[in-house]
């Protein structure tokens, strides 16, 4: 299986004004995919379509081999799922709650699910309702990773927490990603937290996917060019050029996607000079795609 | 040793961790013998990709710096005293490099920049 | 699965489990304190017989109050989180409705049996005047089959969202507001008693509730 997930055009809809149409995307094996997007960009509602907990209106989804919503219960019980909100009772303690997901899944490692509880400084006799936000947070990953998932959804799991918290969610993610080849698809809007470990990123806004590739293409391809003498209308440039606004002089800054260093040239061609070449992380990237695309562009 | 890797320079993760790593063995902080982290925890303290932390260890053992053992971990190699100084030559051109740059871009000319350069290391040896 | 199922379910039930079988356990008792005392002459015979009456008019009151705190019980923490978990979990949703079906039920058995044994020591243990009988399975069996029906139903109700549960409410509140305008307009309207004949009567399922819970009978 190629694929961890895959989703062919999906369409739903909700209330009025909410839709998500004609979604593809793909999500490799073995592969830490981000899911940015701003609020209600529908990261969440797509994440909830995948995992059959939402029927969609159209399109065909396959999670781990097997399609959704037919065989969820199936695939359920090897998908480690962190939602957006804590769902789990608040009346049992951490303990309990432990003792409640392991009767569901074949594959619990309780060993691990000890070492775990003591990582997180868990009290294990605290209601779940009684937690902190962030012990919360610890105790829905625990629960995730405890049953030795083949794919971890996680839907925005470190919002809301404070930075050391953070800190140990993700290291424990990525301890066990390293020990097992698993899948993660992980949607945030931290946008410099994902920057450090995924390797995929899709972007979603307003119900659509406007772009998925690679990490190293998302970040090396787009840059923020200084050019001075440009021509007003450049023909046929190698690059997408995104945006382009006047500095001071005849200096402007470019913004473009797919850029590689030897494009310098063109611009040699064209009479213009390239100054400089900033680099963009993935947070910039990230604001000025979603800028460029929501204004409609000449 | 791996404090402040920055996500967002152009340098890519792998290849900051790498030269790190390079640079302790350069300046002998790295035994020949001793153990790197192994990738599950590296990967998990500095909470990157375990692909990311494989590929500077590959890098490494490439140039001759560490030698990856199956199933054992990842160990400094004997480096030469040549090559711990062909390696700080290597850094030392490096962080020209970038000064030579920021220079540039901050438009500091080259003599405004060596007499600041003969000021500073007067000043440290003073 | 289904042994946390019931340890979850008792955690939020066990308050209500607990009291509802002291009082079922107490009912069948008080309601024939008198015979106790009793020295069997006919007169005693009718005290008797209205005193079970009406204590017996708890039976149904109990049974119906056990069914709904119960079946509330065994929704409520799928309510608060939205049914995300219940919808994550790697089991089909009829079983997982079963399973918490069968929690519940399976605790309501405590009350159920209070009911059969204080039923039993009541029956057992007065001194029933002649021409009298005590009919403490009967009643007992009677008793069970109210607190399923009862719990089956609101059950039911529970396990649909919260806008269903809304609707019901919306109608019952509808049928009530129609009453009281008939009561005030002095139209004669017996919508409840009508709604009360339909349902109540048998076959409706919810004619066991009817009728007179007699623990002693002629």
């Amino acid at each position: 299986m190629s694929n961890a997930i895959e989703i062919h055009q999906l369409h739903y809809r909700a209330g009025r004004t909410f839709e998500i149409k004609d979604l593809d995307l793909s999500v490799p094996a073995g592969a830490i995919y981000g899911f940015l997007g701003p609020n209600g960009s529908g990261k969440t509602t797509t994440i909830r379509l995948a995992l059959g907990l939402l029927r969609p209106l159209a399109g065909r989804i396959t999670v781990l081999g097997d399609t959704i919503p037919e065989n969820a219960p199936h695939v359920l019980a090897r998908v480690g799922f962190v939602p957006e909100q804590p769902h789990l009772d608040p009346v049992l303690t951490v303990r309990e709650t432990l003792r409640f997901q392991a009767a569901f899944y074949p594959a619990w490692d309780w060993p691990w699910a000890e070492r775990l509880l003591r990582q997180f400084e868990l009290q294990e006799q605290q209601p779940f309702g009684r937690l902190s936000k962030g012990q919360k947070g610890k105790l829905m990953m625990l629960l995730a990773l405890a049953q030795r998932p083949e794919l971890l959804v996680l839907d925005e799991p470190t919002d809301g927490l404070d930075p050391v918290v953070r800190r140990d969610v993700l290291s424990a993610l990525l301890d066990y990603v390293s020990q097992r080849r698993a899948t993660v698809f992980i949607s945030s809007h931290l946008v410099h937290e994902l920057e450090r470990f995924c390797d995929w990123i899709g972007v979603m806004d307003n119900g659509r996917l406007i772009t998925a590739v690679p990490m190293e293409r998302f970040k090396n391809g787009v840059k923020r060019l200084r050019i001075s003498d440009a021509p007003p209308t450049p023909d046929s440039p190698p690059f997408v050029l995104l945006a382009r606004e006047p500095a001071n002089g005849t200096t402007e800054t470019w913004l473009v996607r797919d850029w590689e260093p030897q494009m310098t040239r063109y611009f040699e061609s064209i009479g213009a000079a390239v100054n400089d070449v900033i680099d963009l992380d993935l947070e910039e990237g990230f604001v000025e795609l979603l800028r460029t695309f929501r204004s409609p562009r000449s | 040793m791996f404090e402040h890797l920055d996500p967002r320079s152009s340098t890519p993760l792998y290849a900051q961790i790498a030269n790190r790593c390079r640079v302790a063995i350069a300046a002998g902080e790295l035994h020949p013998g001793a153990a790197l982290p192994s990738v599950r925890h590296l990967a998990a303290q500095l909470r990157v990709n375990p692909a990311t932390v494989v590929q500077a260890y590959r890098d490494l053992e490439a140039d001759g710096f560490v030698e990856m053992r199956q199933g054992a971990g990842t160990f400094v190699r004997e480096v030469a005293p040549e090559g711990r100084a062909r390696e700080r030559a290597r850094q030392a051109s490096a962080l020209v490099r970038q000064l030579l740059a920021d220079a540039g871009r901050l438009g500091v000319s080259l003599p405004e920049l060596q007499a600041a350069i003969a000021e500073e290391i007067g000043v440290g040896t003073s | 699965m289904f042994r946390v199922m019931l340890y979850s379910q008792w955690k939020w039930c066990r308050l209500i489990v607990v009291l509802g079988s002291v009082a079922g356990f107490a009912l069948p008792l008080v309601s024939v304190q008198g015979a106790a005392r009793a020295d069997s002459s006919p007169l005693q015979a009718g005290e008797l017989l209205q005193a079970v009456q009406s204590w017996g008019t708890l039976y149904p009151v109990l049974a119906a109050a056990l069914g709904l705190l119960v079946a509330i019980a065994t929704w409520a923490p799928d309510h608060r989180g939205r049914h995300v978990h219940a919808l994550s979990l790697p089991v089909p949703r009829w079983r997982y409705v079963l399973l918490r079906f069968g929690a519940g039920a399976t605790l309501l058995a405590a009350p159920v049996i209070a009911v059969t044994a204080g039923a039993l020591l009541a029956a057992w243990g007065a001194t029933i005047p002649a021409g009298l009988q005590g009919y403490p399975v009967a009643l007992a069996i009677r008793f069970a089959l109210a607190v399923l029906v009862a719990y089956a139903v609101f059950f039911a109700v529970s396990a649909g969202t919260a806008r269903t549960a809304g609707i019901i409410l919306g109608l019952i509140g509808g049928v009530i507001l129609v009453q009281i305008i008939a009561g005030v307009a002095n139209i004669d309207l017996d919508l409840f008693g009508r709604l009360q004949v339909v349902v109540l009567n048998w076959p409706g399922p919810l004619a066991i509730f009817s009728g007179r819970w007699m623990l002693i009978d002629v």
